[in-house]
Protein backbone atom coordinates (compact mmCIF):
# COMPACT_ATOMS: atom_id res chain seq x y z
CA UNK A 1 0.00 0.00 0.00
CA UNK A 2 1.38 3.33 -0.89
CA UNK A 3 -0.17 5.72 2.10
CA UNK A 4 1.24 9.36 0.97
CA UNK A 5 0.29 12.18 3.57
CA UNK A 6 -1.17 13.10 6.86
CA UNK A 7 -2.97 15.99 5.47
CA UNK A 8 -6.55 15.56 6.53
CA UNK A 9 -9.05 16.63 3.70
CA UNK A 10 -12.86 16.27 3.04
CA UNK A 11 -13.88 14.75 -0.04
CA UNK A 12 -17.24 14.82 -1.35
CA UNK A 13 -17.92 11.76 -3.79
CA UNK A 14 -20.92 12.29 -6.06
CA UNK A 15 -22.04 9.42 -8.13
CA UNK A 16 -25.37 7.22 -8.27
CA UNK A 17 -23.88 3.96 -9.04
CA UNK A 18 -22.95 2.93 -5.42
CA UNK A 19 -20.35 0.63 -7.12
CA UNK A 20 -18.41 3.47 -8.26
CA UNK A 21 -18.75 5.67 -4.93
CA UNK A 22 -17.27 2.24 -3.30
CA UNK A 23 -14.46 2.06 -5.71
CA UNK A 24 -13.34 6.04 -5.36
CA UNK A 25 -13.39 5.85 -1.70
CA UNK A 26 -10.89 2.95 -1.54
CA UNK A 27 -8.65 3.92 -3.74
CA UNK A 28 -8.64 7.67 -1.94
CA UNK A 29 -8.50 5.99 0.99
CA UNK A 30 -5.86 3.65 -0.19
CA UNK A 31 -3.62 6.61 -0.40
CA UNK A 32 -4.81 8.83 2.21
CA UNK A 33 -6.70 7.05 5.05
CA UNK A 34 -7.18 9.72 7.15
CA UNK A 35 -9.32 11.76 4.25
CA UNK A 36 -12.29 12.47 5.38
CA UNK A 37 -15.67 10.90 2.62
CA UNK A 38 -19.21 11.44 2.55
CA UNK A 39 -20.98 10.24 -0.08
CA UNK A 40 -23.74 11.46 -2.41
CA UNK A 41 -25.99 9.70 -4.96
CA UNK A 42 -27.15 12.56 -6.68
CA UNK A 43 -26.38 16.60 -8.18
CA UNK A 44 -29.31 17.81 -6.15
CA UNK A 45 -27.82 15.69 -2.94
CA UNK A 46 -24.66 16.69 -3.49
CA UNK A 47 -26.05 20.98 -3.35
CA UNK A 48 -27.45 20.26 -0.29
CA UNK A 49 -24.50 18.57 1.40
CA UNK A 50 -21.91 21.26 0.57
CA UNK A 51 -24.02 23.89 2.04
CA UNK A 52 -24.29 21.52 5.03
CA UNK A 53 -20.39 20.73 5.26
CA UNK A 54 -17.08 22.02 5.00
CA UNK A 55 -15.52 20.30 2.01
CA UNK A 56 -11.91 20.63 0.29
CA UNK A 57 -12.55 18.13 -2.94
CA UNK A 58 -15.14 16.87 -5.14
CA UNK A 59 -15.85 14.21 -7.25
CA UNK A 60 -18.47 14.24 -9.48
CA UNK A 61 -20.47 11.92 -11.77
CA UNK A 62 -22.47 13.27 -14.75
CA UNK A 63 -24.94 11.59 -15.51
CA UNK A 64 -27.43 11.07 -12.74
CA UNK A 65 -31.22 11.67 -11.96
CA UNK A 66 -31.91 14.47 -11.45
CA UNK A 67 -29.39 17.98 -12.77
CA UNK A 68 -26.61 16.90 -14.52
CA UNK A 69 -23.28 16.61 -12.45
CA UNK A 70 -21.89 19.44 -14.94
CA UNK A 71 -24.54 21.38 -13.53
CA UNK A 72 -24.43 20.59 -10.05
CA UNK A 73 -20.74 21.15 -10.52
CA UNK A 74 -21.07 24.79 -11.96
CA UNK A 75 -23.51 25.64 -9.33
CA UNK A 76 -21.17 24.36 -6.58
CA UNK A 77 -18.40 26.25 -7.84
CA UNK A 78 -20.56 29.59 -7.60
CA UNK A 79 -21.21 28.87 -4.00
CA UNK A 80 -18.05 27.43 -2.83
CA UNK A 81 -15.13 28.30 -5.49
CA UNK A 82 -12.35 27.11 -3.25
CA UNK A 83 -13.63 23.37 -3.80
CA UNK A 84 -11.62 21.44 -6.49
CA UNK A 85 -13.96 19.23 -8.55
CA UNK A 86 -12.74 16.33 -10.80
CA UNK A 87 -16.15 15.26 -13.32
CA UNK A 88 -15.93 11.40 -13.61
CA UNK A 89 -17.63 10.87 -17.05
CA UNK A 90 -18.42 7.73 -19.11
CA UNK A 91 -19.02 10.06 -21.50
CA UNK A 92 -15.42 11.04 -22.87
CA UNK A 93 -16.41 13.40 -25.99
CA UNK A 94 -14.90 16.84 -26.21
CA UNK A 95 -17.81 18.46 -25.87
CA UNK A 96 -17.53 17.25 -22.03
CA UNK A 97 -13.79 17.88 -21.59
CA UNK A 98 -14.65 21.47 -22.53
CA UNK A 99 -17.36 21.62 -20.49
CA UNK A 100 -15.60 20.51 -17.75
CA UNK A 101 -12.22 22.50 -18.75
CA UNK A 102 -14.68 25.67 -18.36
CA UNK A 103 -15.95 25.12 -15.33
CA UNK A 104 -12.05 25.00 -13.98
CA UNK A 105 -12.77 21.79 -13.16
CA UNK A 106 -10.63 18.08 -14.42
CA UNK A 107 -12.21 15.79 -16.78
CA UNK A 108 -11.53 12.42 -15.66
CA UNK A 109 -12.27 9.45 -17.76
CA UNK A 110 -13.92 6.50 -16.09
CA UNK A 111 -13.67 3.99 -15.80
CA UNK A 112 -12.71 4.55 -11.86
CA UNK A 113 -9.67 2.52 -11.88
CA UNK A 114 -6.54 3.61 -9.50
CA UNK A 115 -5.10 5.47 -12.47
CA UNK A 116 -7.91 7.87 -12.87
CA UNK A 117 -8.57 8.65 -9.12
CA UNK A 118 -5.00 9.59 -9.33
CA UNK A 119 -5.46 12.11 -11.82
CA UNK A 120 -8.19 13.49 -9.64
CA UNK A 121 -5.71 13.52 -6.57
CA UNK A 122 -3.14 15.31 -8.01
CA UNK A 123 -5.72 18.08 -9.59
CA UNK A 124 -6.50 18.23 -5.67
CA UNK A 125 -3.31 18.51 -4.50
CA UNK A 126 -2.26 21.09 -7.32
CA UNK A 127 -4.51 23.46 -5.99
CA UNK A 128 -3.40 23.14 -2.32
CA UNK A 129 -0.90 26.05 -1.21
CA UNK B 1 -30.45 -19.07 -7.08
CA UNK B 2 -28.88 -16.84 -9.99
CA UNK B 3 -30.60 -13.70 -8.54
CA UNK B 4 -28.78 -10.81 -9.39
CA UNK B 5 -28.50 -8.69 -6.00
CA UNK B 6 -29.13 -4.39 -6.42
CA UNK B 7 -25.37 -4.42 -6.38
CA UNK B 8 -24.69 -6.78 -9.05
CA UNK B 9 -26.42 -4.83 -11.15
CA UNK B 10 -25.50 -1.40 -10.07
CA UNK B 11 -22.37 -2.69 -11.18
CA UNK B 12 -23.73 -3.71 -14.61
CA UNK B 13 -24.92 -0.70 -15.17
CA UNK B 14 -21.53 1.01 -14.38
CA UNK B 15 -20.05 -1.04 -16.89
CA UNK B 16 -22.52 -0.59 -19.66
CA UNK B 17 -22.82 3.39 -19.14
CA UNK B 18 -19.14 3.13 -19.44
CA UNK B 19 -19.76 0.97 -22.91
CA UNK B 20 -22.55 3.38 -23.35
CA UNK B 21 -19.73 6.55 -23.28
CA UNK B 22 -16.95 4.68 -25.79
CA UNK B 23 -19.69 3.65 -28.18
CA UNK B 24 -21.25 7.36 -28.14
CA UNK B 25 -17.39 8.52 -28.75
CA UNK B 26 -17.14 6.56 -31.62
CA UNK B 27 -20.43 7.08 -33.66
CA UNK B 28 -19.23 11.53 -33.14
CA UNK B 29 -16.38 10.88 -35.17
CA UNK B 30 -18.75 9.16 -37.62
CA UNK B 31 -21.85 11.74 -37.52
CA UNK B 32 -19.19 14.48 -36.66
CA UNK B 33 -21.42 15.85 -33.69
CA UNK B 34 -22.12 15.13 -30.23
CA UNK B 35 -23.89 11.91 -29.63
CA UNK B 36 -25.44 11.41 -26.43
CA UNK B 37 -26.16 7.69 -25.21
CA UNK B 38 -27.07 6.40 -21.92
CA UNK B 39 -28.29 3.31 -20.34
CA UNK B 40 -30.92 4.14 -18.02
CA UNK B 41 -31.77 1.30 -16.67
CA UNK B 42 -30.68 -2.73 -16.40
CA UNK B 43 -33.17 -5.38 -15.46
CA UNK B 44 -33.05 -8.97 -15.24
CA UNK B 45 -35.83 -11.25 -16.20
CA UNK B 46 -36.56 -15.33 -17.23
CA UNK B 47 -37.43 -16.04 -20.88
CA UNK B 48 -40.73 -17.34 -19.65
CA UNK B 49 -41.44 -14.22 -18.34
CA UNK B 50 -41.02 -12.36 -21.17
CA UNK B 51 -43.59 -10.39 -23.53
CA UNK B 52 -44.07 -6.95 -25.54
CA UNK B 53 -45.05 -5.43 -22.41
CA UNK B 54 -42.23 -6.09 -20.32
CA UNK B 55 -39.56 -5.19 -23.71
CA UNK B 56 -41.91 -1.98 -23.77
CA UNK B 57 -41.86 -2.39 -27.24
CA UNK B 58 -44.50 0.16 -28.52
CA UNK B 59 -43.57 -0.31 -32.79
CA UNK B 60 -44.50 -2.63 -34.28
CA UNK B 61 -41.16 -3.47 -36.21
CA UNK B 62 -37.52 -4.02 -35.20
CA UNK B 63 -34.10 -3.83 -36.45
CA UNK B 64 -32.23 -6.10 -34.70
CA UNK B 65 -28.22 -6.49 -35.14
CA UNK B 66 -27.41 -9.83 -33.63
CA UNK B 67 -24.24 -10.97 -32.23
CA UNK B 68 -22.97 -14.07 -30.23
CA UNK B 69 -20.22 -13.82 -27.50
CA UNK B 70 -18.14 -16.46 -25.91
CA UNK B 71 -15.15 -16.68 -23.54
CA UNK B 72 -15.57 -17.03 -19.65
CA UNK B 73 -19.17 -16.49 -20.28
CA UNK B 74 -21.50 -17.26 -23.48
CA UNK B 75 -24.71 -14.70 -24.58
CA UNK B 76 -26.43 -13.97 -27.36
CA UNK B 77 -26.66 -10.14 -27.18
CA UNK B 78 -29.52 -8.34 -29.48
CA UNK B 79 -29.68 -4.47 -30.15
CA UNK B 80 -33.04 -3.86 -31.16
CA UNK B 81 -34.57 -0.58 -32.81
CA UNK B 82 -37.77 0.21 -34.35
CA UNK B 83 -37.36 0.11 -38.14
CA UNK B 84 -38.18 3.87 -38.52
CA UNK B 85 -35.73 4.65 -36.18
CA UNK B 86 -33.26 1.99 -37.30
CA UNK B 87 -33.57 3.99 -41.04
CA UNK B 88 -33.11 7.51 -39.25
CA UNK B 89 -30.17 6.79 -37.65
CA UNK B 90 -28.90 5.44 -40.66
CA UNK B 91 -29.39 7.95 -42.48
CA UNK B 92 -28.02 10.58 -40.03
CA UNK B 93 -24.76 8.03 -40.10
CA UNK B 94 -24.71 7.73 -44.57
CA UNK B 95 -25.45 11.24 -44.80
CA UNK B 96 -28.12 12.63 -46.18
CA UNK B 97 -27.57 13.05 -49.62
CA UNK B 98 -28.93 9.46 -50.73
CA UNK B 99 -31.83 8.42 -51.67
CA UNK B 100 -34.40 5.95 -50.39
CA UNK B 101 -33.31 3.07 -53.09
CA UNK B 102 -29.47 3.61 -52.17
CA UNK B 103 -30.49 3.59 -48.50
CA UNK B 104 -32.16 0.51 -48.49
CA UNK B 105 -29.28 -1.41 -49.97
CA UNK B 106 -26.80 -0.13 -47.72
CA UNK B 107 -29.37 -0.65 -44.52
CA UNK B 108 -28.05 -3.86 -43.58
CA UNK B 109 -24.34 -3.05 -43.82
CA UNK B 110 -24.85 0.63 -41.88
CA UNK B 111 -27.12 -1.04 -39.49
CA UNK B 112 -24.79 -4.08 -38.72
CA UNK B 113 -21.93 -0.97 -37.99
CA UNK B 114 -23.46 0.57 -35.20
CA UNK B 115 -24.86 -2.45 -33.67
CA UNK B 116 -21.04 -3.82 -33.64
CA UNK B 117 -19.78 -0.46 -32.34
CA UNK B 118 -22.45 -0.41 -29.57
CA UNK B 119 -22.70 -3.53 -29.07
CA UNK B 120 -18.57 -4.31 -28.61
CA UNK B 121 -18.06 -1.35 -26.55
CA UNK B 122 -20.47 -2.13 -23.84
CA UNK B 123 -18.57 -6.31 -24.05
CA UNK B 124 -15.09 -4.38 -24.37
CA UNK B 125 -16.13 -2.14 -20.80
CA UNK B 126 -17.64 -5.37 -19.14
CA UNK B 127 -14.12 -7.37 -20.47
CA UNK B 128 -12.16 -4.95 -18.64
CA UNK B 129 -14.06 -4.22 -16.04
CA UNK B 130 -14.59 -7.59 -14.66
CA UNK B 131 -10.96 -8.47 -16.42
CA UNK B 132 -12.60 -11.78 -18.42
CA UNK B 133 -12.37 -12.32 -22.18
CA UNK B 134 -14.78 -11.98 -24.71
CA UNK B 135 -14.98 -12.76 -28.34
CA UNK B 136 -17.49 -11.98 -30.76
CA UNK B 137 -19.28 -13.51 -33.89
CA UNK B 138 -19.83 -10.89 -37.01
CA UNK B 139 -23.43 -9.36 -36.69
CA UNK B 140 -26.00 -9.85 -38.75
CA UNK B 141 -28.88 -7.70 -39.23
CA UNK B 142 -32.89 -9.00 -39.29
CA UNK B 143 -36.19 -6.82 -39.21
CA UNK B 144 -38.89 -8.42 -36.76
CA UNK B 145 -42.14 -7.84 -35.80
CA UNK B 146 -42.71 -7.50 -31.84
CA UNK B 147 -44.51 -10.74 -31.79
CA UNK B 148 -41.09 -12.37 -33.97
CA UNK B 149 -38.94 -10.67 -31.27
CA UNK B 150 -40.52 -12.05 -28.40
CA UNK B 151 -41.37 -15.64 -29.60
CA UNK B 152 -37.44 -16.06 -30.60
CA UNK B 153 -37.15 -15.44 -27.49
CA UNK B 154 -39.45 -17.99 -25.77
CA UNK B 155 -38.35 -20.75 -28.09
CA UNK B 156 -34.99 -20.77 -27.01
CA UNK B 157 -33.96 -23.99 -24.70
CA UNK B 158 -31.10 -22.82 -23.41
CA UNK B 159 -31.02 -19.25 -22.79
CA UNK B 160 -33.05 -19.06 -20.07
CA UNK B 161 -32.06 -15.34 -18.54
CA UNK B 162 -32.49 -12.11 -19.85
CA UNK B 163 -30.86 -8.87 -19.09
CA UNK B 164 -32.27 -5.92 -20.80
CA UNK B 165 -30.95 -2.61 -21.07
CA UNK B 166 -33.14 0.27 -22.11
CA UNK B 167 -30.93 2.35 -24.53
CA UNK B 168 -31.57 6.61 -25.82
CA UNK B 169 -29.44 7.52 -28.06
CA UNK B 170 -29.23 11.57 -29.30
CA UNK B 171 -27.82 11.49 -32.59
CA UNK B 172 -28.15 14.65 -34.88
CA UNK B 173 -30.71 16.17 -32.42
CA UNK B 174 -33.05 12.93 -33.21
CA UNK B 175 -33.90 11.55 -29.94
CA UNK B 176 -34.56 6.96 -30.74
CA UNK B 177 -34.75 4.11 -27.89
CA UNK B 178 -33.77 0.89 -28.34
CA UNK B 179 -32.93 -2.02 -26.09
CA UNK B 180 -30.33 -4.28 -25.64
CA UNK B 181 -30.89 -7.66 -24.66
CA UNK B 182 -28.35 -9.96 -22.94
CA UNK B 183 -29.94 -14.09 -23.07
CA UNK B 184 -28.08 -16.35 -20.89
CA UNK B 185 -27.65 -19.86 -19.99
CA UNK B 186 -28.26 -20.15 -16.34
CA UNK B 187 -24.51 -21.85 -16.47
CA UNK B 188 -22.95 -18.65 -18.29
CA UNK B 189 -25.01 -16.36 -16.09
CA UNK B 190 -23.53 -18.22 -12.45
CA UNK B 191 -20.46 -17.55 -14.21
CA UNK B 192 -21.21 -13.65 -14.66
CA UNK B 193 -22.56 -13.41 -11.64
CA UNK B 194 -19.08 -14.90 -9.66
CA UNK B 195 -16.75 -12.58 -11.77
CA UNK B 196 -18.90 -9.99 -10.42
CA UNK B 197 -18.49 -10.85 -7.16
CA UNK B 198 -14.99 -11.24 -7.49
CA UNK B 199 -14.76 -8.23 -8.85
CA UNK B 200 -17.27 -6.31 -5.88
CA UNK B 201 -14.88 -8.11 -3.31
CA UNK B 202 -11.54 -6.37 -4.91
CA UNK B 203 -12.96 -2.94 -4.18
Amino acid sequence: MSTETSDVCSLLIVDDSRVSRMMIRAFVLDKHPNWVITEASSGNEALTVVDQKHFDYCTMDINMPGILGTDAAEQILVKHPHLRIAIFSANIQEVLRTRAADLGAQFVAKPVTEKSVNIAISFFKAGRV
Amino acid sequence: MFNLTDLHLDALSEVFNIGAGRAAASLSEIVGEEVKLSVPSVEIRRSEELNVQALQLEQSHFGIVKQQFSGTFSAEASLLFSEESALEIMRDMMGSQMSVEELAEFEQEAMCELGNIILNACLSAMADMLVIQLESSLPTYTVYSADEVIQNIVDLEDQVYILILHINLEIERRQVNGRLIFLFSSGSLSSLRTKIDSFLQNI
